[in-house]
């Protein structure tokens, strides 16, 4: 059809301005992929953060606990007997299963005094289930029965503490009296999950079971799960605590994680914003364009009218040339977002230009975002691309067609 | 046989509040295979005339008849199809197209009608740039043609779809006069050979020389009709 060639001919033309539409609609999508990429990356870490050093895939408790879990009360409590521990090893899939007294605490350094989040693990199950050993930076995680703490750097540092310092830890007990936990530092974490480093103390479970006075009570298991799909899992240990009448409940983690998943839904509307910036910017770059091809060759039009050419016909030359420009404008956006996502997934974003880690942002995530690839994201933008390519140019390039072939003719 | 009628033929452009009358009432035959040219002071209506000849504008009172079928209350789809199918147009500035070669911009005007095989066509393109002296400058884009090279390819293009009737408005206009000669020569040649009907709008007294009809229009109304032998 000539007409296509003649379109595909007039890209050539005006070769500055139709490489700065490209160039724009090329950013624009630049922007959007990359902006998608930390957003998609800053969730994905998000979740293995919270996985792997807060609360595994499932965690089990009594509803009455759970509901309150945030306060960290000493009621409620669970203590494992025989049908806990057989409903838990019954269970398929599991990897690991981490008892843990939650607790809230003064921590005093001998001068200053801060409140924390203490927790009793048993060290070798905790280790089972996070990762938190991976990243001590200083001394170690204590070992079995072993009377020791381990704390964040960041508390260390506002405490000036140190591995080998003594703390004591103020704590109330079920009694509602007051009791303290004094105990030697082994080794200070930097965990990727920053509220690791901020404000929790973890001590021996047994030593936080005799402070608190709790006999053999534990908060919650936390259980880490052989695939990512923790729901299998989930509905085996309500099957079987319903079965023996046991009151517990199991949690999956996104239970824990609903601010950051509040704010991962929040993301998708900023997203949705973006896109729509970035969509308009391209519309407004292709009507521009026709626009101002359209003035400068208005004797050109005139002479296709004189011609025969019918309106629809000189139209679908200008959409063809608005088409292309929007196919070229996409692929090199894609291109560049190719390489900005591929940057990002390699070199991160750091936290550090927007002044500190992520917590104070509500983001489990420590020293960088790093981008996630998201490959739908590139061929539905592309394709949303050029129809809004396509559709943008339908009104503008009817406008240059509709004129009036004499006027157009001995245009000056 | 008349290929043109025009019957009390008047145009008024309404500017602001003000009717400004272009053709105040003209009456004009032509026949097949004539060569005609309408001459006239600038403001005396020539281009509105062939304009309304070329059905590109339709007439405030009066009739318009082309091979006997009246075209001066056509809708805009039915004036662009008999356009396509019966006119051909050459202006003053050529309105080439400048990202296409010689013969592309010829193929461009053929394409709109002729459906068939792109050999046939071809065919087509290069004889009618060769009966216009363009052998060998097919592939030149418009930049790379003269002046006088550039009307050739314009008439090429009126004249490749064979219409029955070809509007040049002041067609030499921007040619020295070398170039005013051959391209009068080729539109002459064109008209004996494939009885083409040619009117042209001019001041140029070259043109005039050629014509077989003189056609002198003055305040928007036909003030002296000549034929020659």
């Amino acid at each position: 059809m000539f007409s296509f060639k003649l379109g595909l001919k007039n890209l050539t033309r005006q070769k500055r301005r139709n490489f700065i539409t490209i160039f724009v609609i090329a950013f624009a999508f630049l922007s959007y992929l990359m902006m998608d990429s930390i957003m998609n990356g800053m969730e994905e870490i998000s979740f293995d953060n919270i996985i792997n050093y807060d609360t595994g895939n499932v965690q089990v408790a009594y509803p009455e606990y759970w509901e309150d879990r945030d306060e960290l009360f000493l009621e409620n409590l669970m203590d494992l007997n025989r049908d806990m521990e057989e409903s838990i090893e019954n269970t398929d899939g599991l990897l690991g299963v981490s008892p843990e007294l939650r607790f809230k605490a003064n921590l005093n350094n001998g001068i200053d005094e801060v409140s924390v989040r203490g927790v009793g693990i048993s060290i070798e199950k905790y280790n089972q289930v996070f990762g938190t050993k991976n990243y001590v930076v200083e001394g170690s995680m204590f070992a079995p029965g072993e009377s020791k703490a381990v704390i964040g750097v960041r508390l260390a540092e506002l405490m000036d503490l140190k591995v080998s310092d003594y703390i004591t830890l103020l704590v109330r007990t079920t009694e509602d009296t007051f009791n303290t936990i004094d105990i030697e530092i082994a080794g200070l974490v930097r965990a990727p999950n920053p509220m690791i480093n901020n404000g929790i103390v973890f001590v021996p479970l047994e030593v936080a079971q005799e402070a608190l006075n709790v006999d053999n009570g534990i908060s919650m298991l936390a259980i880490k799960t052989v695939t990512g799909d923790e729901s299998v899992v989930i509905k085996a240990l309500a099957d079987s605590f319903k079965n023996k009448g046991l009151g517990l409940r199991a949690y999956s983690w996104k239970e824990s994680a609903a601010s950051v998943i509040a704010l991962s839904t929040a993301k998708k509307g900023g997203i949705g914003a973006i896109l729509s910036i970035v969509l308009l910017i391209g519309m407004i770059g292709i009507v521009n364009n026709v626009i101002l091809s359209a003035l400068e060759r208005t004797e050109e039009i005139g002479m296709m009218k004189a011609l025969g050419m019918r309106e629809w016909e000189i139209v679908f030359v200008f959409m063809v040339e608005a088409t292309g420009i929007g196919i070229l404008g996409g692929l090199a956006g894609c291109l560049l977002g190719y390489a900005g996502v591929s940057w990002l997934v390699k070199n991160g974003y750091s936290l550090a230009y927007i002044g500190g880690d992520g917590a104070a942002y509500g983001i489990p995530i420590l020293d960088k975002i790093y981008g996630a690839w998201n490959y739908p994201a590139f061929s539905f933008l592309f394709s949303l691309g050029v129809i809004i390519a396509v559709l943008s140019s339908i009104l503008p390039s009817y406008w240059a067609a509709h004129k009036d072939p004499v006027k157009a003719i001995y245009h000056r | 046989m008349s290929l043109l009628e025009l019957k009390e033929v008047k145009k008024i452009y309404q500017q602001g509040k003000i009717k400004v009358p272009a053709l105040r009432g003209v009456d004009l035959h032509v026949e097949e295979g004539e060569f005609t040219t309408i001459f006239g002071p600038s403001g005396s209506g020539k281009t509105t005339l062939l304009n309304m000849i070329g059905c590109l504008d339709t007439p405030t009172e009066g009739e318009i008849r082309l091979n006997e079928k009246k075209v001066s209350d056509l809708s805009r789809k039915a004036l662009a199809m008999t356009r396509r199918h019966n006119i051909g147009f050459v202006f003053q500035s050529y309105n080439l197209i400048p990202v296409l070669t010689a013969y592309e911009n010829v193929e461009f005007a053929i394409r709109l009608i002729d459906h068939t095989s792109a050999l046939q066509i071809k065919e087509k393109v290069l004889k009618i740039l060769d009966e216009v002296g363009l052998n060998g400058l097919e592939n030149r884009r418009p930049n790379e043609l003269s002046g006088g090279e550039k009307q050739r390819v314009a008439i090429a293009r009126a004249l490749v779809k064979e219409p029955k009737l070809v509007l040049a408005d002041e067609p030499t206009a921007n040619l020295d006069s070398k170039n005013a000669a051959d391209v009068v020569d080729i539109m002459r040649k064109m008209n004996k050979e494939l009885k083409t009907t040619f009117i042209f709008s001019t001041h140029d007294p070259m043109v005039m020389k050629y014509a077989r009809r003189l056609i002198n229009l003055k305040d928007g109304m036909i003030s002296a009709d000549e034929r020659r032998g």
